[in-house]
């Protein structure tokens, strides 16, 4: 055999293992990722998968027990004019909008958990309509955020 | 102050792009008088950015907040510190950090090359400036540094609070020093494509500037990594969050390239292969930025949607594909004689490390990008999280690190089995006695026993090469053996520099994997007083204190360690509260040993139950990750430092060089 193929063989081996750790570790790990309006239309195939949902925080239905540390609240869909994650800001929740409840268990409240933030709940979604997340992750409001009007003047 | 830097970016611009037409025509015409303007006309630019950066620090120090940009990163009530280092806290002052860099690394490689390589430098001074001018027209046009405010604002909005803090002071320009000389060689390697000057010149006059900017990529990394685990608070220092892989991907390329350019030295092959990484590395510093800064990709860092995006990705894409024109268009002229010879052979073991970094910053690359591609193919948004990241690296790691151990070893061309038993005998059998031993204390993981053994055969083999090398010297030059280590190490710094390098890789190899596998969580609610048991130590909550400055609210928690009943340490984490823009932030506490590191978060405070909330890591082996990176930065240190001989084999391949005309170049070949 020609040295030059001998060594195609051997790099094409490779290539195709490496290719082949890629495609089952993404058939292994893919997550749904999805905000809250998606996961409420599509429901019900969307039964006990992991998923990540962003959504905002509905304010005034937070439960937090630091005891347990066990966190409860409700998630809806942002309005879409500033679906961008941003700062603490009022929210209207239009009524009829979909909301979500979140149970995160065994971890501590983030930081930055607020009424109105925005977040991204990772866990599975139960029969009930329930997330039991895994984690809650705050997105941290970016050193590069538009400058909301008129802070700057304040 | 805002008017002189404003004017100075517009001068600088300007002669940017008069540089570029002076280089291109010198070099064609041969006009000895423009290429030395053309010089001239880079030293100058890079004075008008350096006038642009002292106008906007002396802005921020001032705090004046006519400025836009002063005002929405610092407050009067800033430390002095951070309102230097808020020159990178947003995006204007990025760039314009950057385009510095690029400017300063432009100057000094035109002082370099006024004599040497008249040939390809007017070009790779053409390509650089070319880079500088899409910055400089971002910063003169699109994102300005010296906007006015309409209104003075009587204080700024103040800096992110994650940012206050010394990690990520230096964490950004270290990466971007990293990024930005990475330029260097890719322009040079530009200027022989142009040309046609395709021998390996283009590597050597730049090799210290490629080793420089994996030097920094290293530390920009390990400081970013660093920022995670003392700031962030959850105990990790690595997510695989895009933002971290941008800067990852650049690495893994630029360390491929640092080992490939060496088979193209001795053997003259590779020439195409080393064009296309150090392409790759250019583009990875550029689709870097543009992912941090487009919010295509959702990260937890979240730069997010700055209208940024669009012109980075224009012009990522026309400077890839002009290279890979200017590629494709001298491939008949890159073609080479020599051949791979045996699997059993240095440039083989090269070949397959090349692959391996490849594929894993693909892999990164792919999981980073799989949202938006999965998106665009199927319609719905799938993430791969840090298992995805981890299942596909996690044996490529191993397999780099075997390698390691095998590459610098084994002869070049071809080994004979013979040979090969007699030179890895006894680091073969030392890495197996290792993952005995951990068998026997009772480790059962199978990665984590082969992470042991195959470090320890890769120590095992450094520590061989170190006693070759000094048993010779000892032997012909008759020196004691410290002596002769040092003579060794500084005769044949490029290549004991890289043995230190790898040390410090085990090292931090070694430590990843034990945090990863070993990492125990204990989260408690407690009152005061009360006891609390994390593996071997008790911790007691005694109480919480609560300190202000008019900058910042400290609730620092105390905590005492004990240990078999002896008190060890007391711990103090706290959470900060930043006034200015209402947001609180976590200070850990860390007790940092050589066996394990005791992490310890103040997660929360609950007013009416007077209940504290700790969160508790504890890491075995994480110390020697950083203990790693120090050493791998040393051993950079020592590669980089400039070598007599090497300077004199650069001055002959240039003279070898001259002497040969462009046209038709023979293949050269160097023992």
């Amino acid at each position: 055999m020609p040295k030059k193929l001998r060594f195609a063989i051997g790099a094409g081996l490779m290539v195709a293992a490496i290719a082949y750790l890629i495609v089952t570790a993404v058939r292994n790990t893919a997550e749904y990722y999805l905000t809250v309006s998606e996961v409420k239309a599509q429901q019900a195939a969307l039964d006990g998968q992991m998923l990540r949902v962003a959504g905002r925080v509905v304010p005034g239905t937070i439960a937090w027990n630091p005891a347990t540390l066990t966190l409860a609240f409700g998630i809806t869909q942002p309005p879409a004019q500033d679906a961008a994650p941003s700062g603490v800001r009022p929210v209207a929740i239009t009524a009829g909008g979909a909301v979500f409840h979140v149970i995160c268990r065994g971890q501590p409240k983030p930081d930055m958990f607020a009424p109105g933030r925005d977040v991204i709940v990772e866990g599975r979604l139960d029969r009930d309509g329930v997330i039991e997340a895994r984690q809650v992750l705050t997105s941290c409001p970016s050193k590069y955020a538009p400058k909301q009007p008129g802070a700057a003047a304040q | 102050m805002p008017l002189i830097g404003q004017l100075a970016l517009a001068l600088a611009l300007i002669l940017a792009v008069y540089s570029i037409i002076a280089n291109v025509v010198g070099a064609r015409r041969s006009i000895p008088t423009l290429l030395a303007s053309a010089r001239h006309a880079i030293w100058a630019y890079c004075a008008m950015v350096t006038v642009a950066v002292a106008a906007l620090v002396i802005s921020l120090l001032r705090s004046d907040f006519s400025l836009e940009y002063v005002a929405s990163y610092t407050s009067y009530s800033l430390p002095t510190f951070y309102k230097i280092t808020a020159l990178w806290g947003g995006q204007q002052g990025s760039l314009l950090l950057w385009t510095w860099l690029l400017s300063l690394f432009t100057a000094i490689a035109a002082f370099q090359n006024r004599r040497r390589n008249p040939e390809i430098a007017p070009y790779a001074l053409a390509t650089l400036a070319a880079v500088a001018i899409f910055f400089l027209g971002m910063l003169n046009f699109v994102t300005r540094p010296f906007d006015m405010l309409a209104a003075v604002a009587r204080d700024g909005q103040d800096l992110n609070p994650l940012l206050q803090n010394y990690w990520m002071a230096i964490h950004p320009p270290s990466l971007y020093t990293g990024y930005v000389s990475a330029s260097v060689p890719f322009a040079f390697a530009s200027g022989a494509l142009i040309t046609g000057r395709l021998d390996d010149a283009w590597i050597r006059s730049t090799r210290r500037w490629a080793i420089f900017s994996w030097f920094f990529l290293t530390l920009g990394n390990l400081f970013g990594a660093r920022w995670a685990y003392e700031v962030l608070g959850w105990g990790g220092y690595w997510a695989w969050d895009p933002v971290e892989n941008a800067a990852f991907m650049p690495w893994l390329v630029m360390t491929a390239y640092l080992h490939s350019v060496m088979i193209q030295e001795r053997k003259d092959m590779l020439k195409v292969w080393n064009l296309a990484l150090i392409g790759m590395a250019f583009g990875l510093t550029l689709f870097g930025t543009f992912i941090t800064r487009s919010g295509v990709i959702s990260s937890v860092h979240s730069f997010t949607q700055s209208g940024l995006g669009p012109y980075f990705l224009t012009f990522l894409i026309v400077v890839v594909a002009v290279y890979a024109a200017l590629l494709i268009w001298r491939l008949p002229k890159l073609r080479s004689p020599a051949e791979f010879e045996s699997y059993l052979s240095r440039e083989a073991a090269f070949l397959f490390n090349n692959l391996i970094l490849v594929g894993i910053a693909f892999a990164v690359f792919w999981g980073t990008l799989f949202p938006v591609l999965s998106e665009a193919v199927r319609g719905v948004k799938i993430t791969v999280g840090p298992p995805f990241f981890d299942t596909v690296n996690a044996p490529l790691a191993l397999g780099l690190i075997f390698l390691m151990g095998f590459g610098p070893l084994i002869a070049w061309r071809r080994s004979s089995l013979d040979s090969l038993a007699k030179t890895f005998a006894s680091p073969a059998i030392f890495g197996l006695v290792t993952g005995a031993c951990a068998f026997v204390a009772g480790l059962r993981q199978w990665y984590v026993l082969a992470a042991l053994s195959l470090g320890a055969f890769v120590l095992g083999t450094i520590v061989v090469e170190f006693r070759r090398g000094v048993g010779a010297r000892r032997h012909l030059v008759h020196e004691s053996a410290p002596a002769a280590l040092v003579n060794l190490v500084a005769k044949n710094n490029r290549r004991y520099g890289g043995y230190i390098i790898h040390i410090g890789v085990v090292m931090a190899f070694v430590g990843i994997v034990a945090s990863s596998f070993f990492r125990t969580e204990i989260k408690k609610s407690v009152h005061e007083g009360e006891f609390f048991q994390v593996g071997p130590y008790s911790l007691q909550y005694l109480g919480i204190e609560t300190t202000e400055t008019p900058h910042v609210e400290t609730s620092r928690a105390r905590i005492e360690v004990r240990r078999d009943g002896k008190p060890i340490a007391m711990m103090l984490p706290a959470k900060l509260f930043f006034k200015r823009n209402q947001q609180p932030a976590t200070a850990v506490a860390i007790r940092s040993t050589p066996a394990a590191d005791l992490y310890v978060v103040l997660a929360g405070m609950d007013d009416q139950t007077g209940l504290v909330t700790f969160q508790v890591f504890l890491t075995p082996l994480v110390f020697w990750l950083w203990a790693g990176g120090v050493v791998m930065a040393f051993g950079t240190v020592i590669a980089m430092w400039p070598n007599v001989r090497e300077r004199a084999a650069i001055a002959a391949s240039l003279r070898a060089a001259a002497e040969t005309p462009a046209v038709d170049e023979p293949l050269r070949r160097r023992a």
